[in-house]
């Protein structure tokens, strides 16, 4: 569901602090009718330029709360910060320097679950301007 | 004659999604195309029309109840899911399922909502097609007590081929009258009465490669089947459909067609009960997938939906719920808002 329209052309740039990049981000919207606790997605998989991005690299970010993407993934994560329908769900990609303003190839793969069908797979891939 | 039913028409907000997901529309907005589109209700989901969910605080209460008195339209309904799988490697026991059903139920009151749509075990079929449990029967027991005191109605929606006349769903029916607490009860879905392939799932499937030709000429001989009050037999049109050489995406989706139409009861088996129901049920989904150029829902026979509710004495709302969008919106932008100021007049015309 919304497949072509999971990773968004919204706001994807570096990530900076203190004048320098540690990492970069792109913005994804949810791949199902409703929002979802984030202890429900299965799997965020990126690939950018045809390389894939480290599990360990990557923290999520959504209504002012950030997690480690693999903490979201525990068994004990808590059920109650929700992703969402509509909002934004920002996967930043931490690497020195972040990425190079541009053109990038982006390919995302996203797994949520849901209660009473089976896991949903949306696949999106497209080039993406960052700043 | 006095008329003994007491039909009145609602939408569910699940109908606009496109237009909130994409933020043309905010739940006020939403809330402004139902009551533009003449209904007397809205249904909502706290999952996707209200981001403070599951802790929604005094100030979004006070608003939602001041949004109802501006627009003049109530809010009739609130849905309830059941998210078992909320981890990778461990599902919710019944007794956390259970904590969550409240939390929905406590919302409801909250909100001064009716009706809490339920999602039972025997939702859309009598074994749940995701593998895991969903709401049992065990649950709503421990539900109904809960419901009472706060006075509302769990409305159990039956998404399945075989309609609210099924066997496995009468267990519910029996559980008010047991209990004479009659806060649970069974809501149709017109789902049930589909008698060929929309043409929105014709526009899904082709956007993924199935060819127009070989689904529009399957939905004509399911069309023909149904105004010949005839069972629709795919093995009559098989040979037919294989001299059109299908590639894979047409057959998925005929596979798909045929398997949903198996071993359902004939249409006029379903009519019959949905009439002998209609006094029963508590809530209603005007499901609709598309509407066709004479405003009539391209593949359920409205007038015959509504002359059974209407025999039968249904008493209560029938929500527009549009489905379409999200089969059609892969190949461009669907006016939901315009679909549903449709339904609701092809549905008035028929009260």
């Amino acid at each position: 569901m919304y497949d072509s329209h999971i990773l968004t052309e919204h706001d994807c740039r570096s990530m900076w602090e203190h004048g320098k990049k540690y990492g970069y981000c792109v913005n994804l919207t949810i791949n199902y009718y409703r929002g979802l606790p984030l202890s429900c997605v299965e799997e965020i998989a990126l690939e950018v330029d045809g390389e894939a991005v480290k599990p360990e690299d990557m923290v999520l970010r959504t209504r002012g709360k950030e997690f480690p993407y693999t903490e979201i993934l525990k068994d004990d994560f808590p059920t109650d910060f929700y992703w969402i329908f509509g909002d934004y769900l920002r996967v930043i990609v931490l690497k020195d320097g972040g990425i190079e303003q541009g053109r990038h190839h982006v390919k995302l793969t996203l797994k949520t679950r849901r209660s009473y069908t089976p896991t949903m797979v949306g696949v999106c891939e497209k080039d993406l301007t960052f700043a | 004659m006095e008329k003994n039913y007491d039909i009145k028409l609602a939408v569910s907000l699940y109908s606009y999604q496109d237009n909130y997901y994409f933020k043309r529309y905010d739940l006020e907005g939403c809330i402004a195309a139902a009551a533009g589109s003449g209904a007397e209700g809205f249904e909502v989901f706290a999952d996707n029309m209200m981001p403070e969910w599951p802790y929604v605080s005094d100030e979004f209460a006070d608003r939602f109840f001041g949004l109802q008195e501006r627009y003049g339209i109530k809010a009739v309904c609130l849905d309830h899911f059941s998210d078992r799988a909320m981890w990778k490697n461990r599902q919710l026991t019944d007794d956390e399922m259970f904590e969550r059903g409240v939390m929905y139920l406590k919302l409801a009151k909250k909100l001064g909502i009716p009706i809490v749509k339920l999602l039972h075990q025997e939702h859309i079929a009598r074994v749940p097609i995701s593998g895991y449990n969903l709401t049992t029967y065990e649950i709503i027991e421990r539900m109904l007590p809960i419901a009472a005191d706060m006075g509302l109605m769990m409305a159990l929606e039956v998404h399945t081929a075989d309609g609210v006349g099924a066997d496995y769903q009468q267990k519910y029916i029996e559980l008010a009258e047991k209990t004479g607490l009659h806060n649970v009860g069974l809501m149709a879905d017109f789902s049930t009465f589909s008698y060929c392939m929309t043409t929105a799932d014709i526009v899904d499937h082709c956007s993924r490669g199935a060819q127009r030709e070989i689904l529009e000429f399957l939905r004509s001989k399911q069309r023909e089947a149904y105004f010949a009050g005839e069972p629709f037999e795919y093995e009559s049109i098989r040979e037919a459909v294989e001299k059109m050489s299908p590639n894979e995406a047409t057959q998925s989706a005929i596979n798909f067609a045929v398997r949903h139409g198996r071993g359902k009861p004939s249409f006029a088996q379903l009519y019959k009960e949905l009439k002998e129901y209609a006094s029963r049920m508590v809530y209603v989904h005007g499901k609709f997938y598309d509407i066709d150029e004479n405003g009539q829902v391209d593949d359920m026979d409205y007038p015959k939906i509504f002359e059974c509710l209407k025999e039968g004495g249904y008493k209560g709302y029938v929500a527009s719920e549009f489905e379409g969008n999200r089969r059609m919106n892969m190949v461009g932008w669907v006016d939901e808002i315009e679909y549903v100021r449709k339904h609701q007049a092809l549905m008035r015309s028929l009260l």
